[in-house]
């Protein structure tokens, strides 16, 4: 139950940056005791407008009132001051400190001489963490505790500095359904004690499940002001986008056909020196679309990864039709038709410095028609290639001569898409295709990737998003802890493949 | 006329540090209690013959001024393929050594080849030792992860020990006593522009004193070598990404290990080229002189100031010859000691680096570029510090 | 070989383990100072060109005051000043620190000759007298034990005050609320940043005590161990010290020891009058120890995580 209260008064708050107006006169309401959903596409502002708040970023005018009463935020110090704690999408925590460490960062309890006091920080940290049922220890080590714990830690960093108004910039990205489900938990019994939330979503279930009144920005504006019980995804989505919107994909029946990859018991570490996958055997047709559904890091990337030829498997054996391609580097997969859209696309996807021309031919730089017997560039059919493709795909940029870095994340992610799509393959892996793409490109790339699969392609979609996984997949693996747990069929309900993410469900159990 | 615009805009920056660096080594002489403008003018005089007032010889400085740029580029050559894989090369002054006791070693040894055959052996020779000794560096670098500033600064103090026990009462000394090898062999020699007769009167001094030699040409060509490798190479595309991102590099399916073993390869072959020209061209064999040589460092200075193109990196190889010139002259001139050129030096790095992010974010035009291209990427030498700091993975 | 068994020998003696520790102190000092750069998330290669400057000032101050200890304070202000300098390079202008790194060597390479040249009109420059030095100091009692007393309880002042800031940086870096806020500013000076801890100061100070602490090192190296100043007398130290951090994996006892074993290398070379093998050959022992000390590092060694990225508050 929120009061009338407001405990936030944001009042034409206006930013630019370089070359695009973050927030344009936006005006914003949140009452004391409530939980506000802040929502748009990547660009819209919500960043920006927080980290205003939040005394990040200086507002070129307008001004916020806390509480009823003007303030001045001119840094992380005066925020924390008035009250106001955020947790933010990528976190703020020292992997190789202890959580304790991590949470007194900036108020360390210390004895003479500036001496650090573990033991006070322990008891401190018991006492918060028993106050508002989030269990931690304050010894462990951060950077190997689960993404929950950490957002745990997060959380109780923010309280242990008396926040009352708490931001959560993006909390959910990176939980599972289940932690999710306890974090609601959390966030209700913190509201229970008082506090006030300003959620940042772009997960419109969510946002339904949880907030009490939703305000929509879109590029730097805000468009709507919608009260939750009132509304529905199709309404906000519509709002964000600023046109109806398609959530689902139309698609075909699959016509699966020979077998493509078949992928027999195989093993692999991962960079943190654990054993990432544990036996993974499936089978991949021509003409179908396997998802992979999963919390991140059960071991879906280092699968990519072995299948792609950027990491060498321990054990095990894959098939790409009668050929052993276990071994094979990442040339050799993509000489072998396998295409691979990586997860992380400023970092291995593109070389962000290079052109839109340069970042085409990625993984094909020795290759005909690109190279002249292995060595040189051939400039005339770089440029050919990359001037057809970015019509064909949709590339929204000047030319073709731009470095990538200045393109929009949803442009980036399609001159990958691009690339990896028009060689042809015969498999296509694609990891998170959409992370961090907006609405309109989403929508173009789900299109491509079921065209792909139409046109005889093997795909395989690793995707954090069940619903993504859902709408294209025409059957579904769910990955836990390194190892296929169950193949599901696309309607499986939705709380039984949370169930199987988290390890339950399976016979026996 | 765009691209003249744009050429000059690229020159801004280098051009801005060069003033820079004149203006506070400038005041730093003042405030010494000496004339900036006595040394300045002497330092003129020196690198382009304009200005002497000691009846120095414009001719000869000028030809000075060429034959010390001539090693410059091509060690800058060695500094600046790596930059682009993110690989600091610190060590190009032990790499030219090595390439310099190659090819005095080759040149007497095997005395009795005829030109045809010896010259090319001295020139590869030392390009083979210049790679070895960087190789070292680059295999360290690959396998350990050992970081390569520190390594290469190893071997180049390493270099410099070998270079004494060689020469002073060692294997490869001349007999009498001088800290010196014995001289290269005719067979071994690279001619020089002018006849070096002391009958031929030119510009007023006899030929033999002009020491401009056909190493300025290989020179050139090796900096030719190097823009075409790194812009139209697969292998050049290849370094590129991994100086701007080793996950896009292995992504792209470059094995981060061999590439780095083989760019560091290249580079002090480079480096070992220099030292080759220079004992063929000028010296003609291991002297003293080599033992305060500073051709690696300045070619650090060099690389940056030519913002890592092969274009920039021959204009500021003639920037540095001169300054080395005009030194000389300087000390003799006017009294101040020639480091003040390596003060100078220092501003210029100092004023270039400060001003590289702001570089990095503009695109730069690459100097001397063909049009028809693609867009030249920014220098790695800003992203370097990441890739040289952690150690390297590979999977593949 | 005839070389090996003299070197063992030498082993052996006190006489050595004496001159190791003197040796290791002149390198653990620069070695400190990366060590605290590098934790900020400074990388700082100039050790070497701030050591030359505080050696350089330290003779011309002593030359003119007569007083070892004045003439080490300015030593150590000639060395942060060139810290200073670098700090506002890096930080400030966001340069690349490596290239800032080697400007400052080279800068203090040239500006010591040059200062030679204005000043002694390229002579050599004066020795110091006997009582200027920074004295040897014999503690009673306890150096009369044998072999222990001589290695440890009768060098020079500077290397107890090493040691003694070596236990300090420990203590500091690794107990104290301002190590620890030191460490986050180079592990994630973001999340230091949003916890609304000072980067920038933090960052400024740690670079300015690297170049005290070398500035200091300079000035044990030319009034302390020598009696002048000699161009590029350093040779290489700055580098080595920088080795010893990454072998000692950026903490102070780590460190310590890696000095330990560059400073046995240097040590032997200086008794190569008993060695039958090349001076020149022994004079590389302590760069070849280097590269294998570093290239045979167990383990990898991870440098803070935010060590050489200039941080641009706001930026995701």
């Amino acid at each position: 139950m929120s009061d009338e209260r407001l405990a936030v008064e944001i009042r034409g708050i206006t930013k630019q940056f370089p070359g695009v107006l973050a927030n344009d006169h936006v005006d914003l309401d949140v009452r004391a005791g409530e939980i506000h959903a802040l929502v748009g596409e990547n660009g819209a502002g919500k960043s920006t407008l927080m980290n205003v708040l939040y005394g990040l970023v200086h507002a070129d005018s307008g001004e916020i009132l806390i509480n009823g009463k003007t303030a001045r935020i001119g840094g992380p110090r005066d925020a924390i001051a008035l009250g106001i704690g955020m947790v933010h999408q990528h976190f703020m925590l020292i992997p190789v400190f202890t959580v304790g460490e991590n949470i007194m960062l900036g108020r360390e309890p210390t004895t003479a001489g500036g001496i650090y006091d573990s033991a006070r920080a322990r008891r401190e940290i018991a006492d918060l963490t028993k106050r508002y049922g989030l269990a931690l220890n304050a010894d462990a080590r951060t950077g190997e505790l689960p993404v929950g714990l950490q957002q745990r830690v997060e959380i109780v960093k923010v309280l242990y500095r008396g926040a009352n108004i708490l931001i959560l910039d993006e909390p959910t990205g990176v939980l599972t359904p289940q932690e999710t489900t306890e974090l609601f938990v959390v966030l209700r019994d913190l509201v229970k004690a008082g506090k006030t939330i300003i959620f940042i979503s772009h997960k419109l279930k969510e946002v339904l499940e949880i907030s009490d009144r939703i305000t929509v920005m879109r590029r730097g504006k805000v468009v709507g002001h919608l009260i939750t019980k009132d509304t529905n995804e199709q309404e906000i989505a519509t709002a964000m986008v600023g046109r109806a919107v398609l959530l689902r994909v139309d698609k075909q029946p699959a016509k699966p056909k020979d077998v493509a990859f078949k992928v027999e018991n195989l093993t692999a570490m991962s960079d943190a020196g654990t054993q990432a996958l544990k036996g993974v055997s499936f089978e991949l047709r021509q003409g179908e679309i396997l998802g992979i559904a999963g919390v991140e890091g059960n071991g879906q990337s280092e699968l990519v990864e072995v299948l792609a030829g950027t990491r060498r498997a321990t054990g095990g054996k894959v098939w790409l039709g009668d050929k052993d391609v276990t071994a094979y580097d990442a040339r050799g997969e993509r000489a072998a038709g396998i295409a691979h859209i990586p997860e992380d696309r400023r970092g291995a996807g593109l070389v962000l410095n290079y052109s839109i021309a340069e970042n085409m031919i990625l993984g094909r730089q020795r290759d005909a028609p690109f190279a002249w017997r292995h060595v040189l560039l051939v400039i005339d059919a770089i440029r050919k290639w990359a001037t057809r493709l970015m019509k064909e795909f949709d590339v929204r940029a000047p030319n073709i001569d731009v470095p990538a870095r200045s393109l929009s994340g949803g442009n980036q992610q399609k001159i990958i898409v691009a690339r990896e799509m028009a060689s042809q393959p015969r498999v296509l892996l694609a990891a998170q295709p959409t992370r961090g793409v907006d609405i309109g490109a989403i929508e173009f790339i789900h299109r491509r990737i079921v065209a792909e699969r139409d046109a005889g392609a093997a795909v395989l979609l690793v995707s954090a998003e069940l619903d993504e996984v859902r709408s294209l997949s025409d059957r579904i693996a769910v990955f836990y802890e390194g190892q296929i747990v169950s193949i599901e069929p696309p309607e499986a309900p939705e709380d039984r493949l949370g169930l199987l993410m988290t390890g339950g469900g399976r016979s026996g159990h | 006329m765009a691209t003249v615009r744009r050429f000059a805009s690229g020159l801004a920056m280098p051009v801005g540090s060069v003033v820079f660096a004149f203006v506070a080594g400038g005041v730093l002489v003042a405030v010494t209690g000496a004339n900036p403008l006595d040394a300045y003018q002497s330092l003129v005089c020196g690198g382009i013959g304009v200005g002497c007032t000691q009846g120095e010889n414009s001719a000869l400085q000028i030809s000075n001024s060429i034959v010390f740029a001539t090693p410059l580029i091509m060690a800058g050559v060695a500094v600046a393929l790596p930059f682009r894989a993110g690989l600091f090369n610190i060590g190009g002054e032990g790499q030219f050594i090595a390439g310099a006791i190659a090819c005095t070693v080759i040149g007497t040894k095997f005395a009795s080849w005829p030109a045809f055959l010896l010259l090319p052996a001295v020139l590869i020779g030392g390009m083979v030792a210049g790679a070895v000794w960087a190789g070292i560096a680059g295999v360290l670098k690959a396998t350990t992860g050992a970081h390569e500033v520190v390594t290469t600064i190893m071997l180049n103090y390493t270099a410099q020990w070998l270079l004494r026990f060689l020469i002073i009462g060692g294997p490869l000394q001349l007999q009498g006593g001088f800290s010196a090898s014995p001289p290269i062999a005719a067979g071994a020699r690279l001619p020089t522009f002018f006849p070096s007769s002391n009958s031929t009167i030119i510009f007023g001094l006899p030929a033999s004193v002009y020491r401009v030699h056909t190493g300025l040409i290989i020179a050139l060509v090796a900096a030719a070598v190097f823009a075409v490798l790194l812009w139209r190479g697969s292998l050049g595309y290849e370094i590129r990404a991994l100086g701007q991102s080793q996950k896009a590099a292995r992504y792209a399916g470059v094995s981060v290990r061999r590439t780095i073993i083989v760019t560091m390869l290249i580079a002090g072959a480079f480096a070992g080229l220099a030292g080759a020209v220079q004992i063929a061209g000028v010296d003609h064999g291991l002297t003293d002189k080599y033992f305060s040589d500073t051709t690696g460092f300045d070619a650090i200075a060099v690389a940056l100031l030519g913002l890592g193109s092969a274009v920039g990196i021959v204009l500021a190889s003639l920037l540095f010859g001169m300054l080395q010139s005009g030194g000389a002259v300087m000390q003799s001139d006017a009294g101040i000691s020639s480091s003040l050129v390596l003060v100078l030096q220092a501003l210029i790095l100092f004023s270039i680096a400060a001003n590289f992010l702001g570089a990095i974010v503009r695109v730069i035009p690459g100097l001397g570029r063909r049009p028809s291209a693609p867009a030249p990427t920014a220098p790695g030498a800003a992203l370097v510090t990441e890739a040289a700091a952690t150690p390297v993975e590979d999977h593949g | 070989m005839t070389a090996i068994n003299q070197i063992l020998h030498l082993l052996l003696t006190a006489n050595l383990w004496q001159a190791t520790l003197a040796a290791a102190i002149l390198l653990l000092l620069p070695a400190l100072g990366g060590v605290i750069s590098e934790r900020s998330g400074v990388v700082n290669i100039a050790m070497e060109g701030m050591m030359l400057v505080g050696a350089f000032f330290a003779v011309y101050a002593d030359l003119h005051l007569h007083n070892p200890w004045l003439a080490t304070l300015v030593a150590m202000i000639a060395g942060g000043l060139m810290a200073l300098v670098h700090a506002v390079v890096s930080i400030r202008f966001r340069a690349d620190q490596i290239v800032s790194g080697i400007a400052i060597n080279i800068f203090a390479a040239g500006l010591t000759v040059f200062l030679i040249g204005r000043l002694y009109g390229l002579q050599d420059v004066g020795h110091i007298g006997q009582s200027d030095a920074l004295p040897t100091i014999t503690v009673p009692g306890l150096s009369s034990i044998p072999f222990v007393g001589q290695v440890f309880f009768n060098q020079n002042v500077v290397v107890y005050v090493a040691l003694v800031v070596l236990v300090l940086m420990h203590v500091v870096l690794f107990r104290t609320k301002l190590g620890l806020r030191i460490r986050s500013v180079g592990e994630h000076p973001q999340a230091a940043d949003t916890a609304g801890i000072n980067v920038f100061t933090l960052r400024y100070g740690a670079v300015i005590t690297s170049g005290l602490l070398s500035g200091l090192a300079g000035a044990f190296l030319a009034i302390g161990v020598s009696n002048t100043f000699v161009p590029n007398m350093t040779d290489g130290r700055g580098y080595i010290a920088l080795a010893a951090m990454i072998f000692g994996k950026w903490t102070p006892f780590g460190a310590f020891i890696a000095c330990i074993i560059f400073g046995l290398g240097e040590a032997i070379y200086a008794n190569n009058s008993v060695i039958s093998a090349s001076p020149y050959l022994l004079s590389m022992l302590p760069y070849v120890l280097t590269l294998i000390v570093i290239a045979g590092l167990i383990g990898r060694s991870i440098p803070p995580a935010a060590d050489g990225l200039p941080y641009v508050p706001g930026s995701e």
